[in-house]
């Protein structure tokens, strides 16, 4: 019997440690590919490096195409700051924490894939930490991981998010899909601009279709820990431990991404894009650039180094800047987690260690130096890209996901000789272990209807196992390409969409409800690849899983509020454009820990961590 | 005639009125409006002892201070100088040119400031090449009244001068001709025949503005919230925004938006009574 979790007070709010409020991470995706935004940054991304997308786990905003600076309508800043959501209301009883025996029985086992090898094979980091793996080229002989259709013939709606262009219903590639699937499978792909206005109607009505997705950063806003509960399948008795082998694909996702779709020591969720690389995102440079002077990056050992190289690079009169924002992607560096650390047993929050203030400090001395590009200082995140393109920026934070073909395609279309690169993870004294948390494993969720009867359950799951089939199977192509001759052609060994297949296969209608672990693959683009995957190898061992890693926690609002810190992100905000003096953040740290900051520290401690442990 | 704008009045205003009681709730939309708590007036205790509201109202009363100030009489200045255009062709052209920027999003019009004023804008990149110090005036905190009132001024003014045209056209023409006849200049003519003859609609105007003393826009304080600190381009509305709505906490967003209302409410009824001490009609004839 799973443990269920009661918070003494009925309200709740679900948040997922794993997750930060601040990854910021947007992805739009038409019928070409996909528009990702991270940090407010813009880029086409193909349909091609589509593999990519595990790195939607580091998301928690998926957006619109950013033209906003400031992502100026409701719903989409709604989403920014999905943590301190209220959740259950009512005498209702939300969702809880998993445990960690609680949760190991229930979760399915791990059978990797092996039948598909990559060029660039995995690196294992520490704990749950690996790198992607690496595809120079598309798999030329492909391999069918199912037998037969896994259908029997059932109809069922689904539900996703889609950022991009309707393609029209019943068109071919849905069809090929239904008949490939053996079943009528109605796709209702739905604005992901208003996803997480358009969910909360459904599920306050029970209207939910028979299969949805729910990124898990919008967990508060949905309520997911309540929804498990109250309207989603339970697929516990159906994959727990070896039961998942009958869905061998399924199997070959790792139990971490599992685990996020946990609740009440219960798999209610199918993972999408998971991946054993997620980080918050890293501090690129223009590699081009800064080889043609002679500037080695591997020189950057410590905050104090990157200080001297700003200095170096900003020629203001030139309208160049070393910088853009980089706190989202940087202040790991100090040592500072995601949220909370331990010391001496003791749950403590980052914005009372002393290393928060230092690493608030430097990047507060970085933009009153000057070194940070004005139209960031004013906020304007949405045209960082296009600053690092033009040379304006030449050191910027990111997503690690922004490191793709369409980067590569965008960057060398301003200068041919264009090429992203990615300082190696350093600790900012220069003299500690370098370190970094790790992200939850996925943020892409999708979640079957409670009223569905088991052998149906069993039926989606075997539609599920066809969808998750490794990267450049058989059925991989066709769930991501469709139908050779109809939907693409294969162009210098690149699948290459038709006209038809432009309009009709939207990158994420189907990988959106379950999809393969991630992998790094840029055809044509073999330099991203490598670079990154070289990255990755280089940096894995930097990962670690921080206190209440890929748990769902549900809280009381009040809590959740205290969570969100509003006030005091605000003013970290404020401090590392240079308006603010650390001084003010540490008032505004003061205020905070009296008005909730300890409530929510006494709290944590109480309703999680000595309940549940750290999850690491 | 009037049944289909009486009932979309009383569809899209009156019923919505019904969400105030989420103000009093601790509001969940999973569960909907019945079934979430009751919190009697918690938010609002909460509310009145959150620094930062105050703040956000002090700021909200000032920038609508400063705009009343230096916005309002603008157009109706803007609106007598079309008047005495004596060529219908340039008065219609400048009218235009003058419309326009009230058609421009808030984006756009805060990205043209940005691109002209910012730190690595014209003006700033011309005072830098030539060695002279940099203005600051996009992310200046002290300056940022001053700076939304001119971004008001550009793209609204002309949109507000509308009224006064119609105001103005409405005078009867044997007025100034008669004056004229009397032997009164210009300035005669309009000081005894012009502002008289606009007095009504610039009453009713300061009414309805002083009424929503308490709204000064959302968007552009939303946009521009990053480049001067929260706490000087906070607003009411976005205080809402920021500490209720993305936040989840919709019910804190809806006490705060409730105060406003019956602030606002209160501001519009002190108004107009005072447009009726004046001998005006203010919103409607006593």
């Amino acid at each position: 019997m799973s443990k269920r979790f009661a918070p003494s007070h009925a309200r709740c709010a679900t948040v997922n440690q794993g997750t930060e409020r601040t990854f910021t991470y947007r992805s739009s995706c038409g019928s070409r590919g996909c528009l990702i935004t991270v940090a407010g940054i813009t880029r086409k991304r193909f349909t091609t490096s589509r593999a990519e997308k595990g790195r939607l786990t580091m998301g928690t905003e998926l957006n619109r195409r950013t033209f906003v600076q400031a992502a100026a309508t409701i719903a989409g800043a709604a989403a920014v700051t999905p943590l301190l959501s209220a959740c259950g209301g009512g005498s209702t009883q939300s969702g809880g924490v998993n445990t960690a025996s609680g949760l190991k029985a229930a979760l399915p086992a791990y059978v990797p894939n092996t039948s598909i090898r990559p060029d660039l094979p995995s690196v294992a980091g520490g704990p749950g930490a690996m790198t992607d793996p690496g595809f120079l080229t598309y798999p030329a002989s492909r391999v069918a991981t199912t037998s037969g259709v896994p259908g029997k013939g059932g109809s069922y709606t689904a539900v996703t998010p889609l950022w991009g262009t309707v393609p029209p219903a019943g068109n071919s590639f849905y069809q090929a899909m239904s008949k490939a699937l053996g079943v009528n499978l109605t796709m209702k792909p739905a604005d992901g601009n208003n996803y997480n206005t358009i969910v909360p109607t459904m599920t306050a009505a029970k209207r939910l279709p028979d299969w949805i997705q729910l990124p898990t950063w919008w967990n508060p806003n949905f309520n997911v820990g309540e929804l498990a509960r109250t309207q989603f399948a339970d697929l516990t008795p159906h994959l727990a431990g070896d039961k998942v082998k009958k869905y061998p694909n399924l199997a070959a996702i790792p139990s971490g991404a599992w685990q996020a779709g946990g609740w009440n020591n219960r798999i209610y969720g199918i993972p999408s894009f998971s991946s054993g690389f997620v980080i918050a995102g890293t501090t690129f440079y223009r590699r081009d650039i800064l080889e043609a002077r002679g500037i080695a990056a591997d020189r950057v050992r410590s905050a104090g180094d990157l200080m001297s190289l700003g200095k170096e690079l900003t020629d203001a009169k030139r309208g160049v800047w070393a910088f853009d924002d980089v706190w989202t992607y940087l202040f790991p560096f100090w040592g500072v987690p995601n949220k909370w650390t331990l010391d001496g047993g003791k749950l403590v929050h980052k914005y009372e260690m002393p290393e928060f203030l230092e690493a608030l400090d430097w990047h507060y001395r970085l933009a009153t130096a000057g070194y940070v590009h004005p139209d960031a200082l004013a906020g304007d995140n949405a045209n960082g890209n296009t600053r690092f393109y033009a040379g304006k920026v030449l050191i910027g934070g990111g997503g690690t996901g922004v490191w793709n073909l369409a980067d590569y395609q965008s960057g060398t279309a301003a200068n041919q000789n264009y090429r992203r690169g990615a300082f190696d993870i350093f600790a900012a004294d220069g003299k500690s272990k370098p370190q970094v948390f790790m992200g939850p494993s996925t943020s892409i969720m999708s979640y079957l209807n409670g009223h569905l009867k088991p052998d149906q359950i069993e039926e989606l799951l075997a539609v599920a196992n066809y969808l998750a089939a490794p990267y450049g199977s058989v059925e991989y192509t066709l769930v991501n390409f469709g139908v050779e001759g109809v939907h693409y052609t294969m162009v210098n060994g690149v699948p290459t969409a038709t006209d038809e297949g432009k309009k009709d296969v939207q990158a994420q209608t189907y990988p959106f409800l379950a999809s393969p672990p991630a992998v790094i693959s840029n055809p044509g683009g073999d330099v991203v690849t490598k670079d990154y995957a070289a990255w990755q190898a280089a940096n894995v061992k930097t990962l670690y899983k921080p206190v209440f890693w890929n748990m769902n926690i549900s809280m009381p609002q009040s809590i959740a509020t205290a969570d969100a810190a509003q006030a005091v992100e605000d003013t970290v905000k404020d401090c590392y454009h240079g308006k603010k003096t650390v001084n003010d953040a540490r008032a505004a740290i003061a205020t905070w820990k009296s008005s909730g900051g300890n409530r929510l520290t006494q709290w944590m401690t109480d309703n999680v961590l000595n309940k549940y442990g750290t999850g690491q | 005639m009037t049944v289909p704008a009486v009932v979309l009045l009383v569809v899209f205003n009156y019923v919505p009125l019904f969400g105030l009681v989420t103000a009093f709730q601790y509001y969940d939309p999973l569960v909907g409006v019945w079934h979430s708590d009751w919190a009697g007036l918690e938010q609002f205790h909460q509310l009145f002892g959150d620094p930062l509201f105050w703040e956000a109202l002090k700021n909200t009363l000032y920038l609508s201070f400063v705009q009343l100030a230096l916005f309002f009489p603008i157009p109706i200045a803007l609106a007598l100088l079309l008047n005495s255009l004596l060529s219908e062709r340039l008065r219609n052209f400048i009218q235009s040119v003058v419309y326009l920027p009230h058609f421009f999003s808030w984006v756009l019009a805060i990205t043209v400031f940005q691109q002209m004023f910012g730190g690595a804008g014209v003006l700033n990149q011309f005072l830098r090449a030539h060695d002279v110090g940099i203005w600051n005036v996009m992310t200046n905190p002290h300056t940022f009244a001053l700076l939304v009132t001119s971004q008001v001024i550009w793209k609204e003014a002309g949109w507000g001068i509308i009224v006064f045209l119609a105001a103005l056209a409405a005078i009867n023409t044997d007025l100034y001709e008669a004056a004229a006849a009397d032997g009164a200049g210009s300035f005669r003519r309009t000081w005894h025949i012009t502002l008289p003859g606009l007095r009504g609609v610039i009453m009713l105007l300061l009414v309805l503005r002083l009424g929503n003393a308490l709204t000064v826009g959302f968007e552009q304080f939303l946009i521009q919230r990053d480049a001067v600190g929260h706490d000087t381009a906070d607003v009411l509305d976005t205080f809402s925004f920021y500490y209720g709505i993305t936040t989840g906490n919709y019910s804190y967003g809806a006490a705060a938006g409730l105060f406003k209302g019956v602030i606002s409410l209160l501001l519009i009824w002190g108004a107009n009574r005072m447009a009726h001490a004046f001998g005006s009609d203010g919103l409607y004839r006593r």
